[in-house]
């Protein structure tokens, strides 16, 4: 199998001579864009398998950058934010970005959401098969929620919750498309109603509900799932 | 769905809701309402209030008058009686109450008994329901004393039931806006046996009006208007709580009434019996002048008494405005249509003589287009009537006299011009020449010059021209139907002439009035300073009014005066008083208002959009102003309050501009800070994890480069931390400089020597001269400075050589840097000595910190010396850096 060929775009020289060496050295053929243009046109020619966004550069905004890009292409996009720039990164995710990572980040942290992201690409939309995380089985064609064994009594709302977390483990969902999906388009800014809900669901499901394994909080951002076993 | 509508008819009205809840911020007014003196209203009060007293409730008196009558003084025992004031009132000393002791004292209950007591002259409030108004307002209750001759609606009923006329009157909106009223009653009959035993109080001076007062007949009748008084208030209280409470009941009865009035002496009764027939019906009433359109040239006596009614019909609760038109119907049907009014009220005056068959009388005209309409008309009293004339409708004597002489010369004139006519052509209709005449006279004189010039013109006409000629007899009997003719069409004719007149002269008025009013607003647009603006008005008022007028504008809490003309007018406490009372209940005070009428000035709020905004006063004279100069006044307040009020709003708009900046530029900086820290250490980070998770994959030359750049961004970091110190340190203030000589070839070789390790590779060249003086300094600091510079200079400046020069001029001792780059725009010479500002990436390295020139300027002019950028530097390229310091007195000699 030939390897994954990741486009990081970073205006940043010294970002750029860190990450080249070690995406190669961990498998990956790495091309570089400097600016937001060079982007768009390396996705168009170089056919990269994922792209790696930093959101602050030079020509063009980030997100307009994701923008275009999701007109025509599904590929994966993994943004480089800070942490100050909070909004910024959730209107990317909700503008059609994989995942993010927050600088300063270490190399392990970043491959395993390039792994994630390319393990999802292509089966965006459901899982079809019984999915086992921590000791939690989802079964999504009984519908059926077992812990170490035992049913799992979920309302639907609850089920729907996790069975969309679920579909997207191993990446962030932001509170907006929880609530958008699980409540309807009206519900966007109801925060409220997913905390509650998040609550009630870690208490069904999670072995210390005080230290969720299975459902993590992403501060300000939205859910993360673990990745399945 | 029926539920939710069931719910929705049950609702409580919101309206009666928000009344609710305003009045819990009010003090509560509670009325003790008697028939007559003597009844026992103070006693009633008093006693009530002796039994909330032992209950501990905090009840002051503020007045009560005993009139030494034992039984109530006794009652004054155990309570709180607030002093009085003392004041000398036509030369006498008087106890006064004392509005401002109770205001200070704050109780919750207050006593000021007789509401319908006039306060003398110097008082703040020339009424004590005005008072209890205040205290009310100010959150404390009162409890008062009234009896009901003295309700202002009452006041011709009383006066036709008693005939006594009572000169003490209370408008009908207090008792009606009072949250209790409480009746106390006395048979008739007990209270003249009580009068007869000398328990009754009343001044001497009103002996003679007893006897005619308090008879049985007399007492009976006032008694059955207190009872249905009170009858009627313990209704509309029912009406509240079934609103408020939403129980359906019978109370909308939805009826709205229009009173039209004029200025004739029946409209006062007009008002009187509206407002019963309003309180009988629950309705809200709307009370309107009309006046003609082409009237506008009037005396005052008839705005004045239009004004003096439209306030006896506000106390009585109306809502008042003055309709200007000629067709009275039609606007009168208009507003009634718009006001969605149910009943109109209309006085029928009785014309006198020949005037009644003039034409239709107001009222008939409208019971003949009203549809839908119930229509009240009062009479006048009494089956003679008093003489209904319209007392503006006779000129003065000198008009007569001017209306007269222009009737004459002009009809005299005619009679020559047709005379000489006459002698060359023989002109059959002569009469026409007459009908000229007459339009001259009623253009030039008026209806009555109109008038005189047809009947002369006929008399004329007749003598001079009809054969017999000089003799008023009329040979052929058509000449007489023709003259009867000349003089109808004369007088037609002449009337519609005047009128044109008239309203051409009105107009001529307005526009006068609208030019001055446009040119003062286009004066005020181009100001935009508070002050420009309200010496503009004070100018034009003062032109304009012919009186002396004051601004006053809030100044640090207070009112000040911020212009006035004369300019050294003065205002005194009462004044002042006036003013800030204007200011802070945004109503009129001071002369001819409610509120310290001593004053001499009426002040009036300035309202923009955003609130009050000043005061303006305008000093009183004999006359009050016309109604034109009214309107004037307050078309020129509304603009000026909207002038200051965008004044203001510009002075709030620099502020927060500035506030906007000052953020705008800490986010920039708190921004650019952790994006220069960030970077370095994300770098770091991820070159470290890179190196220890994935290290044996990588070849050995990547493993190198790795490191290098972990060096490399390490000392950036250190470098980026050093200069955000030296910042801090000169920001704070805290950065010393040493002041030793310095030898400048010694700094600049050392700076350059640091340089060259820093970036080998980098041709510098140095050009020194052998006559420097010593400069004082910091040398660590200037070496710094110098190596920040020439680090920039190889950074901008490309491959090419980078030069430090350092001369002599006059007694001061330059050092330049100078690099052959792309150079600097003009307009970016001082900016990049700002903060954090940076050119853009210079070449493929890492970017600088933004700081090493504000470092520089900072350095350098502690040091007292000065520093500047030029560009370009030589051969339309590169960019110099300028440093020059203060030489010692002697030169140091050769290097």
């Amino acid at each position: 199998m030939n390897p994954s060929r990741i486009l990081v775009v970073d205006d940043e020289p010294q970002i750029q001579r860190f990450l080249k060496p070690s995406l190669a050295a961990a498998g990956y053929e790495v091309i570089e864009a400097v600016n937001g243009a060079e982007a768009l046109k390396f996705v168009a020619t170089q056919a990269p398998d994922l792209v790696i966004l930093d959101l602050g550069l030079p020509d063009m905004d980030g997100k307009a950058i994701i923008a275009s890009l999701r007109a025509w292409s599904d590929i994966p996009i993994v943004i480089l934010s800070a942490r100050d720039r909070e909004s910024e990164k959730i209107e990317a995710l909700d503008l059609g970005a994989d995942d993010y990572i927050e600088k300063p980040f270490g190399i392990g942290e970043l491959t395993a959401r390039i792994r994630t992201a390319l393990r999802h690409h292509g089966r965006r939309d459901a899982i079809s098969s019984v999915m086992d995380v921590d000791d939690l089985r989802i079964d999504p064609i009984k519908r059926l929620v077992t812990r170490a064994g035992e049913i799992v009594h979920l309302t639907p709302k609850e089920y729907d919750l996790l069975l969309l977390l679920a579909r997207h483990a191993g990446r962030v969902v932001t509170h907006r498309t929880l609530l958008t999906s699980v409540w309807g388009p009206a519900h966007g800014q109801d925060m409220h109603y997913l905390r509650v809900f998040i609550g009630q669901l870690r208490q069904k499901i999670e072995r210390d509900p005080t230290q969720p394994q299975i459902v993590r909080t992403e501060p300000g951002v939205g859910y993360r799932m673990a990745e399945p076993d | 769905m029926a539920d939710d509508d069931r719910r929705d008819v049950r609702r409580p009205d919101p309206d009666a809701l928000l009344a609710l809840t305003e009045k819990d911020h009010r003090g509560k007014l509670t009325v003790f309402l008697g028939a007559a003196p003597g009844v026992g209203k103070t006693y009633a009060m008093l006693s009530r209030a002796k039994r909330l007293k032992t209950d501990g409730v905090d009840i002051v008196v503020g007045i009560v008058e005993t009139h030494e009558r034992s039984e109530t003084a006794a009652l004054l025992e155990g309570l709180d009686v607030l002093p009085r004031r003392r004041i000398s009132y036509r030369g006498r000393m008087l106890d006064e109450f004392d509005l401002d002791a109770v205001l200070a004292r704050r109780p919750r209950i207050v006593i000021v008994d007789e509401l319908a007591h006039s306060n003398p002259d110097d008082s703040r409030h020339p009424k004590r329901y005005q008072d209890i108004e205040e205290l009310i307002t100010a959150g404390i209750d009162v409890w008062t004393a009234l009896n009901i001759q003295h309700l202002e609606s009452l006041a011709d009923v009383v006066a036709q039931i008693t005939g006594v006329t009572v000169r003490e009157r209370v408008p009908d909106i207090v008792l009606k806006r009072a949250d209790e009223v409480l009746l106390v009653d006395l048979a008739p009959s007990e209270l003249i046996e009580r009068l007869r035993d000398g328990k009754v109080y009343l001044p001497e001076s009103a002996n003679r009006a007893v006897d005619r007062f308090f008879r049985l007949g007399n007492l009976t009748a006032l008694r059955e208007l207190a009872l249905r008084r009170t009858a009627d208030r313990v209704d509309d209280q029912m009406v509240d709580y079934l609103k408020q409470n939403a129980i359906d009941g019978p109370w909308a009865t939805g009826e709205r009434l229009l009173v039209c009035v004029g200025s004739d002496p029946l409209s006062e009764k007009v008002v009187r019996v509206a407002s019963r027939l309003a309180s009988g019906l629950n309705a809200p009433w709307l009370v309107v002048s009309l006046e003609r359109a082409d009237r506008e040239i009037d005396t005052a006596g008839h705005v004045q008494r239009i004004e003096a009614l439209f306030r006896l019909a506000e106390q009585l609760g109306a809502e008042t405005r003055r309709v200007i038109g000629n067709d009275f119907v039609e606007e009168i049907l208009k507003l009634a249509r718009r006001e969605h009014v149910t009943q109109i009220v209309i006085g029928a005056p009785k014309r006198a003589g020949w005037r009644k068959h003039l034409k239709h009388a107001l009222p008939e005209a409208l019971t003949n287009r009203a549809a839908g309409l119930g229509i009240h008309i009062v009479t006048p009293e009494g089956p003679s009537g008093e003489r209904m004339r319209r007392p503006l409708m006779i000129p003065k004597a000198q008009a007569w006299r001017q209306s007269a002489l222009s009737a004459a010369g002009f009809v005299a004139l005619t009679v020559l011009l047709g005379k000489t006519i006459d002698i060359f052509v023989d002109l059959p209709n002569i009469s026409l020449l007459f009908l000229l005449s007459v339009l001259g006279a009623s253009v030039a004189g008026g209806y009555v010059a109109a008038f005189l010039a047809a009947i002369l013109s006929a008399l004329a006409y007749n003598f001079f021209f009809i054969d017999p000629q000089r003799t008023f007899t009329i040979a052929a009997p058509h000449e007489v139907f023709a003259l009867f003719v000349f003089l109808i069409v004369a007088m037609i004719a002449g009337g519609f002439a005047s009128r044109i007149r008239q309203q051409a002269e009105v107009a001529g008025l307005r526009a006068t009035e609208l030019q001055s009013l446009h040119d003062f607003s286009r004066k005020l647009a181009t100001t935009e300073k508070s002050e420009d603006a309200i010496w503009l008005t004070v100018s034009q008022l003062q032109s304009r009014l012919k009186r002396n007028v004051v601004f006053l504008l809030p100044r640090t809490g207070d009112l000040g005066v911020a212009a006035a003309w004369p300019p050294d007018t003065d205002l005194d406490v009462t004044d002042l008083t006036a003013a800030r009372w204007t200011h802070d209940k945004r109503e009129p005070a001071g002369h001819g208002t409610g509120t310290l009428p001593n004053s001499r000035f009426e002040f009036r709020p300035l309202l923009g959009p955003h609130g009050i905004v000043g005061v303006c006063g305008v000093e009183h004279a004999a006359e009050p102003l016309a109604l034109n100069a009214e309107r004037m006044l307050s078309a020129v307040l509304d603009q000026t309050a909207i002038a200051l009020d965008r004044a203001r709003l510009a002075d709030e708009t620099i502020v927060q501009a500035a506030r906007l900046e000052g953020e705008r530029y800490r986010d920039a900086l708190l921004s650019s800070i952790s994006h220069d820290l960030r970077t370095p250490l994300a770098t770091i980070t991820g070159a470290v994890t890179a190196l220890r998770e994935l290290g044996e994959r990588m070849s050995a030359e990547s493993r190198d480069d790795l490191l290098k750049s972990i060096e490399e961004e390490s000392g950036r970091m250190s470098r980026f931390v050093a200069n955000l110190l030296d910042m801090t340190r000169i920001e704070a203030g805290t950065l010393k400089p040493k002041r030793d000589w310095i030898d400048v070839t010694d700094v600049v070789q050392s700076a350059v020597e640091r340089t060259r390790k820093h970036a080998p590779g980098h041709i510098i060249e140095t050009s020194i001269a052998t006559d420097l003086p010593l400069i004082r300094g910091d040398s660590v600091l200037i070496s710094q400075v110098l190596f920040n510079l020439l680090d920039n200079a190889i950074k901008y400046g490309g491959r090419e050589p980078v030069n430090v020069y350092a001369r002599r001029e006059g007694k001061d001792v330059i050092i330049s840097v100078t690099d052959l780059g792309k150079g600097i725009p003009p307009e970016d010479l001082d900016r990049i000595f700002e903060k954090f500002y940076r050119r853009g990436n210079p070449d493929g390295r890492a970017p600088g910190t933004g700081l090493g020139l504000s470092i520089a300027r900072g350095f350098i002019e502690a040091m007292g010396g000065k520093i500047h950028a030029e560009s370009p530097a030589l051969k339309k390229r590169g960019t110099r850096i300028v440093m020059r310091f203060l030489g010692s007195e002697e030169a140091k000699g050769s290097a």
